[in-house]
């Protein structure tokens, strides 16, 4: 995520900063609120930052 | 659903450690083992240190520990929670498939399958009532 470290980031939405690493390697899908809180964060659409594959949508 | 750190509280485990240890080593006091019975608190007793100390850090095990963290973090105690539920269940089922064989009572393991199984399914009636 530019332009902020993962710890400012997990500060700012509430959650560890673990957490954000592992939504930022892509080892963990996040729950819709907190997806909608990450994309309000940077002022996008969640599919401007979230593109996950069909088959983790299964 | 809520997506914050829960805060939980630092002495969750080693409260958990202390009570839970704190009755077997009552149960062994209890039983004429006085030997053991202290050994036992001795024991439980570093054991809840060490996990007061732990759970005070700021890694994914500390926020499980303090029963608190974020969605993934109690995601994770959850599936490890629900992983020690299935291999239990497959080693009392095995226990009670073992001691029939034997012509012998299934005793413990066949009260562990049978609580196990009415968990299950209370569990799964309750849970889609939610969902």
């Amino acid at each position: 995520m530019k332009g902020m470290s993962q710890g400012e980031l997990a500060g700012v939405l509430g959650v560890s900063r673990q957490t954000i690493n592992s939504i930022e390697n892509e080892r963990y899908l996040p729950s819709l609120p907190l997806a909608l809180a990450i994309a309000r964060c940077f002022s996008s659409a969640v599919e401007e930052i979230f593109n996950p594959d069909k088959e983790d949508m299964k | 659903m809520t997506t914050a750190t829960g805060t939980g509280h630092r002495a969750a485990a080693a409260a958990v450690l202390v009570v839970g240890g704190g009755a077997v080593a009552a149960a062994s006091w209890v039983s004429g083992d006085h030997g053991f019975a202290v050994a036992l608190v001795a024991f439980y007793v570093v054991a809840a240190t060490v996990a007061f100390v732990w759970a005070g850090g700021k890694g994914d095990v500390a926020a499980i520990m303090r029963a608190g963290g974020d969605e993934r973090q109690r995601g994770l105690d959850r599936d490890a929670t629900a992983i020690t539920g299935l291999v239990m269940s497959i080693a009392a089922i095995a226990g009670a498939v073992v001691q029939t064989a034997r012509s012998a009572d299934p005793g413990a393991y066949g009260v562990m399958c049978v609580v196990g199984g009415i968990t299950y399914t209370v569990s799964l009636v309750l849970l889609r009532r939610r969902r």
